[in-house]
């Protein structure tokens, strides 16, 4: 804790308008009412710590980090406190730097160098154009962005711009835990996890955005690793039980993407899709797109949409895919303000061959200016063969309790 | 009525759009400012008398109709870092976009989506743009006070009726100094949404009001908005005012 204590005192010292800072500390209780073959636990308690600040030192430059500290009872968290900056950690570091950067702005020029996020999209739910957003998938449906180390210039105006980046390492995404509910595996098979084989090389991108009157799209271009694993097995012992030795690996990628909003009239029209191409033999080639529809009106927010996917070049090979695992889908969003303090929110995805569901009911209630309780419902069905049917036994009830700063 | 009569209301309705049009040009003329910075403290009360206390930042650079703002959130924790551009234009509505941080990205807000409530206050998000004076037909209601102050009632229209979620507003101006006292926002003949505008301090040489009241009556619902630290003509970049500074702030 001395890091973010230090931040602290920075805060004190620094000029008020030159610094700034937030955070929250949250605890979350899940409770699934089913077990599941590889994980017999029912509960789950998890606390989060996060502390992020920025400070702008002069001419143009700005400073800004973040650090998380957090503990569970699940051992989904790393239960030894070095501090984690990878985010190539198997688990979750008890103790890590969420962002750190360096921002240099000058018009016409963005310089962002170090730890940061980056998105790129327009869609909600699903966006195929984000290449530089892993995430924290340990929980499948209820998954975290992680930073990436990169270099970001952003060039332009208003109505256009545009934004390279030069990630000299991938970050990947953080994937389920074997031994746990969200890695659903076969019984009667047992799967002993390698060491990856992480990438070494680096990860480029660009993207040029126009913005126009009323409505807006964007090209984007990526060369590098897909933050989302395939498997290799390594060794194979036929059973009873049958044993597998497996690693991870991350394909070499390159994707050719555009995103777009137009308004239209009463809803906006929001098209995304990405054409995702690999040198690696055993990769997939694929087009990925979204579709969706959108409407503010009173106190509701409403997205309805469809996600698509046409396999271009398929292979057998294993891999870990939520983006694709969300594709033939019917995706939808609502979300309702009750009053100032309380709101609703519902998410959903459907398969189109109603062999998966993914269905999320929130309630979110403020107390005064630092506490909100959010409670909530995740129904998960389908069929085993499904991505989102395969987790048909992690519906859960969810508590949160957070207090902002 | 005898015939002079009708005689002088055919002059009034005849000169009365002109008149009341360079009624709020001249308002618009005094409020004018290079930028303008404020701090906000609204206090949002619902129909059941709960309070939520909220802070926001205020940035614009330009005046009615060729300006861009940016609007922060500072307070309360959980909102903090949310912010709104606004860039606005002479001929048409402005353009919009809200970035929250948690998310981090930014959201385009579709002109159909403008009637929708800001964060939880209740301005709408249209009610935040800065429109220029061409864009509305007017026409003198005549006169009244407002609490007390003398004023000129304007009624105005938008001429591109698409582009504002109000058919109609009605304006009191205030004769002593040109500022607003009241707008009353109409959807069709329904009053939807009242501000009033008080505590008018001269600030730099402009008149403006410190304290504007903003009711949703569908709602039953108000927004007290006070303007600290406010200033004007303060040296502003145009690069704070686009989609990479609106990132790129904390």
């Amino acid at each position: 804790m001395r890091a973010p204590l230090a931040l602290v005192t920075v805060a004190l010292l620094a000029r008020a308008q030159d610094f700034s800072q937030r955070g929250f500390l949250e605890t979350r209780l899940t409770v699934f009412p089913q077990v599941a073959p590889n994980d017999r636990g029912r509960a789950l308690a998890a606390a989060l710590l996060r502390y992020e600040a920025s400070y702008k030192i002069s001419g143009g430059w700005r400073l800004a980090g973040g650090l998380d500290a957090r503990t569970d009872t699940h051992h989904e968290v790393e239960r030894r406190w070095a501090l984690g900056w990878q985010d190539r950690e198997r688990q979750r570091p008890a103790l890590s730097l969420r962002r750190a950067s360096l921002l240099y702005s000058r018009a016409p020029l963005t310089l962002e160098i170090g730890k940061q996020f980056i998105r790129w999209g327009k869609a909600d739910i699903l966006n195929p154009t984000d290449r530089f957003a892993p995430r924290d998938f340990l929980a499948v449906v209820d998954n975290d962005f992680l930073a990436v180390t990169a270099a970001r210039l952003a060039l332009g105006t208003q109505s256009n711009t545009l934004e390279l980046v030069f990630a000299p390492r991938l970050t990947p995404s953080r994937i389920p835990l074997l031994n746990q509910r969200w890695a659903p595996l076969p019984q009667g098979l047992e799967i002993r996890e390698a060491a990856p084989r992480l990438p070494g090389g680096p990860q480029f991108g660009a993207r040029w955005n126009r913005v126009g009157a009323g409505f807006e799209y964007s090209l984007s271009f990526y060369e590098g690793h897909n933050h989302l694993p395939l498997f290799e097995a390594l060794q194979l012992s036929l059973g009873p039980p049958i044993r597998v030795e497996a690693r991870r690996y991350y394909p070499k990628l390159r994707m050719y993407g555009g995103d777009a909003a137009i308004p239209l009239g009463w809803l906006t029209l929001k098209g995304e899709a990405a054409w995702l191409r690999s040198p690696a033999s055993e990769a997939d080639e694929y087009l990925l797109y979204v579709v969706q529809l959108e409407r503010q009106a009173g106190e509701w927010f409403l997205v309805g949409g469809y996600a698509g996917q046409t396999v271009t070049r398929e292979h057998a090979a294993l891999g870990f895919a939520p983006d694709r695992g969300l594709a033939r889908a019917f995706l939808g969003r609502a979300g309702y303000t009750i009053d100032a303090n309380r709101s609703l929110a519902l998410e959903a995805a459907a398969r189109q061959d109603g062999k998966g569901l993914w269905l999320k009911l929130e309630y979110s209630e403020a107390f005064g200016q630092h506490w909100r309780a959010t409670a909530g419902f995740t129904l998960i069905r389908g069929k085993s063969e499904d991505f989102l049917g395969q987790y048909r036994r992690n519906s859960h009830l969810g508590l949160a309790l957070r207090y902002s700063f | 009525m005898n015939k002079s009569a009708v005689g002088l209301l055919a002059a009034v309705m005849l000169v009365a759009p002109e008149e009341a049009r360079q009624i709020v040009e001249e308002a618009q003329r005094r409020s004018r400012a290079a930028s303008e910075r404020y701090e906000g403290i609204l206090e949002v009360t619902d129909a059941r008398g709960r309070v939520n206390a909220k802070r926001w930042v205020y940035h614009r650079l330009g005046s009615h109709g060729d300006s861009k703002a940016v609007i922060r959130f500072v307070a309360p924790p959980e909102v903090k870092g949310v912010a709104l551009l606004i860039i606005n234009h002479p001929d048409r509505a402005s353009d919009q976009w809200m970035w929250t941080p948690a998310t981090q990205r930014e959201r385009r807000i579709a002109l159909q989506d403008r009637s929708t409530r800001f964060f939880g206050t209740d301005f709408s998000f249209e009610d935040l743009e800065e429109r220029d004076v061409n864009q509305y037909d007017y026409r003198m209601l005549g006169e009244e006070a407002v609490e007390g102050a003398p004023c000129w009632k304007i009624e105005s229209r938008p001429k591109q009726t698409r582009a504002s979620q109000y058919t109609r507003s009605v304006l009191w101006i205030r004769k002593e100094n040109y500022t607003f006292a009241r707008i009353e926002n109409y959807v069709r003949e329904e009053l939807v949404r009242r501000a009033a505008y008080r505590e008018v301090h001269n600030v730099q040489g402009i008149w403006t009001p410190r304290l504007i009241e903003m009711h949703d009556l569908r709602r039953n619902s108000r927004t007290l908005l006070k303007l600290e630290k406010l200033q004007y003509n303060l040296a502003m970049k145009d690069s704070d005012f686009t989609l990479q500074a609106l990132r790129r702030e904390f």
